[in-house]
């Protein structure tokens, strides 16, 4: 075949791809343009064209800016899939970040913040070095965002570059644009790190407040929010503040509003003076009304961070309830916000007004709407003493319409009312008792049952009235059955007559018998056992006086509050949530936990920090077998992620060896495999492990009771095994109680009952308890417990051994995946398994280090193992006069090293 | 053959640009040769990561050239860029005598590839203002120019910094591609 035959290969073109990399690589410009535009084209509809990427990135050096963005945006999508060639780009790159034209420089900036490859990352400090120092402003605050991009893919880069302080240099910078980005990028950068790099300081503060008035709004939402994490020395610090920034109340960006009066609120809990307080309360009221004329969705925001505000200082809005009168015409989803924020704002100057708009609301077709309206009646009349007996007749007069869903929903606020006010509108029963047979749902008649149960002393018919519920007891639902219960119980300590005992009779046995609720059972056995013992006693629980209550539903937390003020103007305020509710933030958490190695954890004595219970979780056999370099040397329990009183707990009950542990910190997750889940065990969840400390096997085990009853008389038996591992003594586990745990260190000795055959990792175990049956379940014996301390040989005579065994007992395993990163570090790790280190030799790039550990009975193990330090594959080689034992070492070693 | 090649060039200089691939290991001098010969001036470079391309006007003869980074990390990608290519400037650092082997593998791998069968050589043996440069016979020595078959060629001694011989190379390439020869 002669060399122009090979055309009959390469110049069969077809298709699309092929035809655009031929247009790219024109010999003309325009036609390089309009493939460009048809790649991006391709891209924009979801065809992939990376494999274009060269042709592409050789359009890129081009005076034509058209050109120029389009490749860019390319870049921007493709650089990823093509981490290799994305270099070719650089030198385009810095090139463009010196062009004479800041646009460009700007636009070569910006793009090279959003390639988020590796390999490009660190040659693209020098021009983003210089950009921050340009004389153009667009461009400087161009590269202020491209820093918190940077900082996103490699924080240590950003910081090794000095790039944070070039960021805090531009907060003093003339142009207040300038200022806003860099302010946003630090605090952007602030959120992704728990170490503190944009604290505002005096100086700053001034340079920030100038740069606010100058700025655009969005520029004025970063700065306002960056300064509402400032905390002022002093009050008159924080009034100076908040009056430089009430201005912006006054602004027609809704963000720039609710940027704010968050800022001012937070500062306002500095500020003493009552004048200065009421006077911004005052200022502070417009703006939010104003709010409330915009589109509804925005009105929606405004009046979900209402809500939060008139929780904190209700006195900002507290003449402005009229704006917050629905509208006919308002979406339902702002009624039922303007709703919560009226009873907020309800008070006894303005009740008359509010229970008139809440009973027009009553009236209206919205289903949800107006079962809300009634509760708010019912709610105002629990917070205005004064107010409730209007809301009274209020509802009476709504139940009175004969409005089914009205009349339910008036029934169950006015038992609260009832339980707000006991003994005083007890006359409206009788009006209640008529609307009895129109009661179809559960909470209205659990509520109405209750009232009649507690006011059955008061109602002539009560027990018809109760029995005519009791027909269809066994149909109810368990929130009616619960009810009936207790309120025929009532009526029978109130009017021990025949009629009440027959019901009794019947409410007991269909709530102990006939159902497969155990709440209910529960409740019916109590009052059994309470009626047949001690009747009056059984009066004194049943018809205690019962506490006052208040209004609290829909109040939020101090706490939750605070951060959610702090967080007025983002979702989390829309939300009522904190952000860390609904944001996790994997990327830097991850990186820090990795930081914290637990060696160090071990040497200070403590059982690993709280911060890293994912670590403990995926290594238990690290957090074992570095227990015995506890200094204290006590028996401790693995390390349960607990804080500090925990262990001191741990030490107090070291003498029997049985350890309380702390209940709360229970189900934080402690390092221990579950063995028997809690849906195996009817309840009871038992996690276990073998540990080696201080030379002797225990078996740590932890007793999780998730049953209803305490749980005690502990047993535990071993069956046969290869190591022939068995109980030292009984297992001491104290009475366990419903919802708590129990842990235990169980010594164990070796060699009692042997079984045959080939040696194996499986450690059947039984245990059994007074409540249950006997539960099995198995464990996997690691083989490195076993290892003893005196297993370190001399150099000497570890070549002998290792000559003196026959080739045969020599077995090998590769572990392609494992990786060990810091050879100083695994072999602290393994020596704290008693696997001791005799020598390291270099062959080739690879690493060869030589162990040497020894089981009970004097069995020697020399251990090789083969790697490159850092990159994935581990060889292990092993020579011992046992080598049937070879299968339970590599998986032990396999643990000890992934650890 | 020789019909071909002439109705190819015939048509290649109507208005059309020559391609032209500045080659050669880092630090050889090519970004500085690109710029002494676009503007005529000695500019300040840093390593290329990527390449650079414009276009040289000379001898009524437009040239696109592209010059190429040459660290190891970027010349596997150095393929990417053959197609089409009519002429390759081979720029060799005559005072590194260490590398000039490494040098030799490149060129010659160059030489191999198939994309490139056409393209004539024209090989810069730069930095001849430094002490202990090699001459143009010294470099045709260890780059064993001698081996190239098929294929026109020259060496020219340059010096990118004072900007001799760039310009007598260039006449070279112009002439040859204009003869139609390669």
């Amino acid at each position: 075949m002669s060399r122009n035959d090979s055309k009959y290969f390469s110049t069969t073109k077809k298709g699309e791809i092929p035809e655009l990399k031929e247009e790219l690589n024109s010999q003309y410009k325009d036609k390089r343009k309009d493939a460009v535009k048809k790649v991006i084209a391709a891209m924009t509809v979801g065809k992939d064209v990376s494999s274009l990427f060269t042709d592409v990135v050789n359009c890129m050096q081009t005076e034509n800016l058209e050109l120029k963005k389009l490749v860019y945006l390319y870049l921007i999508n493709y650089a990823k899939s093509q981490p290799d060639l994305a270099i070719l780009a650089v030198n385009t790159f810095v090139k463009d970040s010196q062009d004479p034209n800041p646009l460009i420089r700007a636009l070569a900036v910006r793009t090279m913040g959003c390639i988020r490859v590796d390999k490009i990352t660190e040659y693209l400090c020098d021009p983003l070095q210089r950009c921050l120092k340009d004389d153009d402003p667009y461009v400087r605050k161009t590269a202020a965002i491209c820093v918190a991009k940077l900082y996103d893919i490699n924080a240590e880069l950003v910081e090794d570059r000095g790039f944070l302080e070039s960021l805090k240099d531009l907060i003093s910078d003339n142009n207040p644009m300038v200022v806003a980005n860099a302010v946003a990028a630090l605090a952007e950068i602030q959120e992704n790190t728990s170490r503190p790099i944009f604290e505002i300081s005096g100086h700053t503060l001034s340079k920030l407040l100038t740069a606010l008035n100058e700025c655009t709004e969005w520029g004025q939402v970063f700065i306002l929010d960056a300064l509402s994490r400032y905390k002022a020395a002093d009050a008159r610090e924080a009034e100076n503040i908040v009056e430089r920034v009430t201005p912006r109340l006054q602004h027609a960006n809704c963000a720039v509003v609710l940027s704010a009066v968050k800022m001012i609120l937070l500062q306002m809990e500095l500020i003493t003076s009552t004048d200065v307080v009421r006077n911004l309360c005052k200022k502070m009221a417009p703006p939010l009304v104003t709010l409330l004329s915009a589109e509804p969705e925005i009105q929606y925001v405004a009046l979900r961070n209402i809500n939060l505000i008139v929780q904190r200082r209700p006195t900002i809005l507290a003449h402005e309830i009229k704006v917050f009168f629905c509208k006919y015409n308002d979406p339902i989803y702002v009624k039922m916000e303007k709703l919560e924020i009226m009873i907020k704002l309800a008070s006894d100057r303005n009740i008359d007004q509010v229970l008139l708009e809440f009973k027009e609301y009553a009236t209206e077709v919205d289903v949800d709407f107006v079962r809300k309206a009634v509760r708010a009646i019912g709610r105002c009349a629990i917070k205005l003493e004064r107010a409730a007996e209007r809301c009274i007749s209020v509802l009476l007069e709504l139940i009175k319409i004969k409005v089914n869903y009205v009349v339910q929903e008036a029934i169950i606020v006015i038992k609260d009312i009832f339980r707000r006010y006991p003994n005083t509108y007890e006359s409206i029963i009788a009006t209640l008792c008529e609307s009895l047979d129109t009661l179809d749902e559960p909470e209205a008649k659990a509520s109405m049952i209750w009232i009649i149960g507690e006011y059955a002393e008061r109602i002539d018919n009560a027990d018809e009235l109760l029995e005519s519920f009791l027909e269809s007891f066994p149909e109810e639902p368990a929130q009616v059955q619960l009810q009936l219960l207790t309120a025929t119980v009532k009526l029978f300590l109130k009017k021990p007559t025949e009629g009440p005992q027959q019901m009794i009779q019947v409410v007991l046995n269909n709530a102990t018998v006939e159902t497969d609720n155990p709440d209910l059972r529960d409740r019916a056995y109590i009052y059994w056992r309470l009626l047949s013992t001690d009747p009056e006693a059984a009066k004194d629980v049943v018809l205690a006086e019962k506490p006052v209550i208040t209004d609290d539903s829909n109040q939020l937390e101090t706490s939750l509050l605070d951060e959610l003020l702090a967080n007025i103007a983002t979702l989390s305020s829309v939300y009522h949530k904190p952000p860390d509710a609904f944001v996790t933030r994997v990327h830097s958490s991850a990186q820090r936990t990795d930081d914290e190695d637990f060696p160090e954890g071990s040497e200070s004595g403590f059982p690993e920090s709280p911060a890293n219970p994912a670590n403990g979780l995926s290594s238990p056999s690290t957090a074992r077998q570095s227990a015995p370099a506890y200094a204290t040397g006590a028996p401790v329990t693995p390390p349960s992620g607990a804080p500090v009183p925990d262990l001191l707990g741990d030490l107090m009950g070291m003498d029997n060896s049985i350890v309380p542990v702390d209940q709360a910190a229970t189900p934080t997750g402690p390092p221990l495999p579950i063995l028997l889940p809690a849906s195996t065990g009817q309840g009871l969840q038992i996690s276990a492990q073998l540990t080696r400390q201080d030379g002797q096997i225990f078996y740590s085990l932890l007793f999780e009771n998730n049953t209803q009853v305490p749980l005690d008389g502990f047993m535990i038996q071993f069956n046969k095994n290869t190591f022939g591992l068995a109980a030292a003594g009984p297992l001491q586990v104290p009475q366990v109680q419903p919802g708590s745990s129990a842990r235990t260190l169980l010594p164990m000795v070796m060699f009692q009952n042997m079984s045959q055959g080939p040696p194996s990792s499986l450690l059947q175990v039984a245990v059994k308890n007074s409540q249950q049956p006997v539960w099995y379940f198995n464990d996997k014996i690691s083989l490195h417990v076993f290892f003893t301390e005196d297993g370190r040989m001399e150099r000497s005579s570890f070549l002998e051994t290792w000559r003196s065994l026959p080739d045969s007992n020599e077995v090998s395993k590769d572990f392609p995946a494992i990786v060990i990163g810091s050879a100083d570090a695994t072999l602290e790790r393994l020596a704290a398994s008693n696997m001791f280190f005799i020598a390291k030799r270099k062959n080739a790039n690879q690493d060869v280090f030589y162990f040497s550990a020894k089981l009970p009975r004097g069995i020697p193990l020399l251990i090789e193992l083969t790697t490159v330090i850092g990159n994935p594959g581990v060889k292990c080689a092993i020579k011992t006069p046992s080598p049937e034992m070879s299968p339970l070492f590599f998986e032990a070693i396999e643990t000890l090293l992934i650890g | 053959m020789g019909l071909v090649f002439t109705k190819l060039f015939s048509s290649l200089f109507g208005n059309k640009e020559a391609r032209i691939l500045v080659l050669g290991l880092d630090n050889a001098g090519k970004t500085t040769i690109l710029y002494r010969l676009q503007m005529g001036e000695v500019v300040s470079t840093i390593p290329t990561i990527g390449f650079n391309v414009e276009t040289v006007q000379y001898n009524n003869i437009k040239f696109q050239v592209w010059d190429l980074g040459g660290q190891t990390s970027i010349r596997p990608y150095w393929r990417c860029y053959f197609p089409n290519t009519q002429a390759i400037i081979y720029v060799v650092d005559s005072s590194d005598t260490d590398r000039l082997v490494i040098a030799k593998e490149e060129f010659h791998a160059i030489l191999e590839e198939e994309e490139l069968k056409g393209a004539v050589v024209l090989i810069f043996a730069n930095k001849q203002d430094l002490p202990g440069a090699l001459d143009d016979a010294a470099v045709t020595e260890s780059l064993e120019l001698h081996k190239i078959k098929n294929r026109q060629w020259a060496i020219f001694k340059t010096s990118a910094i004072k900007g001799e011989g760039l310009f007598e190379g260039l006449d070279w390439l112009s002439n040859t591609l204009k003869s139609g020869g390669g």
